[in-house]
């Protein structure tokens, strides 16, 4: 027996709790998302097409998947803040796969030697990463709370899907700006971000939620 | 009297509203269900410290509960965390055997929660990782015996229970 453990302690102790609500999180990464999205429109200025009401196919590829990936894995980062047995989100994984799609193609079309936008635009791509990576950062913070609140089974996990979830909306939100439409510069700068924001995730937030 | 579902699931939603009258008798109950939970995972000396770890989680983090769904599986994760998390503090035990309990004996409530039971945890794991951690982490024997019991090497028998602890801290919420 603990020394000093008794149950009539945590009885004792016991205040009102607000329980765990997934709409609740969700609606507030959201609402981080829209604020950074319009900050970014503010600072930076929209797309052209998108503001003239026609946007590029590429742009809105990217945009979906990008919210696919970050919408994918912020759920399961959300879901993990109310650990159950059983209960196995598995969505991140698609998300993933799916988001995996121009990484690929920039390495095909890369192997065919088209590569000049992304090179030659070096400064705009390290641009966006680091948006990418401000945006990512503000919206890790209602997930990151999220997960301190919560009680999280698997805080490496939970490191990686934050980063990789932060670094998509992020991306999102900076996409907005973006004038670019090539796919190699799409696949190895947004990676980048994406890949950057994950590794931080994974090296950062376990020591902030292991509980 | 035996702890169910929806009885605990009535008394978390009214402990998190504040009750302290329902927090008394949850702790109580989920204590009780913790003790057979429990009970042939880990050395039963140290069952009682395991189930008072569990209680603090429990009260520490009652506001991750989402009253909208089953309660048993929640409290099953919170259990199975602290319970990988003893063995990966290198817990050994000293005891020299384990009780015989009869699972026969168990109640029906039992038998369907034997999904999220830690032995299926360990059913998820290759049998040699499980296997060693039975042997070392749960029954308490030394690396020597562990190594006659199993067949395998020092080295292996280390390498297992290092990776088999890491598997099973992957895998608290699989059932």
């Amino acid at each position: 027996m603990k020394q000093g453990f008794s149950l009539d302690d945590l009885v004792n102790d016991l205040e009102p709790v607000r329980p765990f609500n997934m709409v609740r999180a969700i609606a507030s990464v959201g609402a981080i998302l829209a604020a950074a999205a319009a900050l970014i429109i503010l600072s930076k200025g929209m797309r052209a097409d998108v503001m003239a009401g026609d946007p590029e196919p590429m742009f809105l590829i990217r945009a979906g998947l990008l919210l696919l990936l970050g919408g994918g894995c912020g759920w399961a980062v959300l879901s993990m803040a109310s650990p159950a047995v059983g209960k196995q989100g598995q969505s991140w994984k698609m998300a993933l796969a799916a988001a995996a799609l121009f990484p690929l193609a920039a390495l095909v079309i890369a192997m065919t030697g088209r590569v000049e936008v992304a090179m030659s635009n070096m400064r705009y791509g390290l641009d966006c990463m680091a948006f990418s990576g401000i945006g990512g950062l503000a919206t890790a913070i209602p997930m990151v709370l999220s997960l301190r609140r919560g009680a999280p089974t698997n805080p490496e996990r939970a490191g990686w899907l934050t980063g990789v979830a932060a670094g998509g909306l992020g991306a999102f939100a900076y996409g907005l700006h973006c004038p670019f439409n090539d796919v190699v510069y799409i696949g190895v700068w947004y990676s980048l971000a994406v890949g950057v924001c994950a590794l931080l995730g994974r090296l950062i937030v376990p020591r902030l939620i292991r509980w | 009297m035996i702890a169910n579902e929806e009885g605990l699931r009535r008394l978390m939603r009214l402990s998190q509203g504040g009750d302290k009258q329902a927090y008394a008798i949850l702790l109580e109950q989920c204590g009780a269900w913790l003790a057979r939970y429990y009970r042939q995972k880990i050395a039963p000396d140290a069952i009682d410290d395991l189930v008072q770890e569990t209680l603090m989680s429990l009260h520490r983090k009652r506001a991750s509960y989402d009253p909208s769904r089953p309660f048993l599986p929640w409290l099953a994760a919170i259990a199975r965390y602290r319970w990988v998390d003893r063995l990966r503090q290198g817990y050994r035990n000293e005891a020299d055997s384990i009780d015989n309990h009869d699972p026969s004996e168990d109640s029906h409530e039992e038998v369907v929660a034997a999904k999220i039971s830690i032995d299926r945890l360990l059913d998820l794991i290759p049998a040699s990782q499980s296997e060693a951690i039975r042997c070392m982490k749960i029954e308490g024997l030394s690396i020597a015996e562990t190594c006659q019991r199993t067949g395998q090497s020092e080295a292996l028998v280390k390498v297992n229970i290092h990776r088999g602890l890491k598997r099973l801290s992957a895998l608290v919420e699989s059932e």
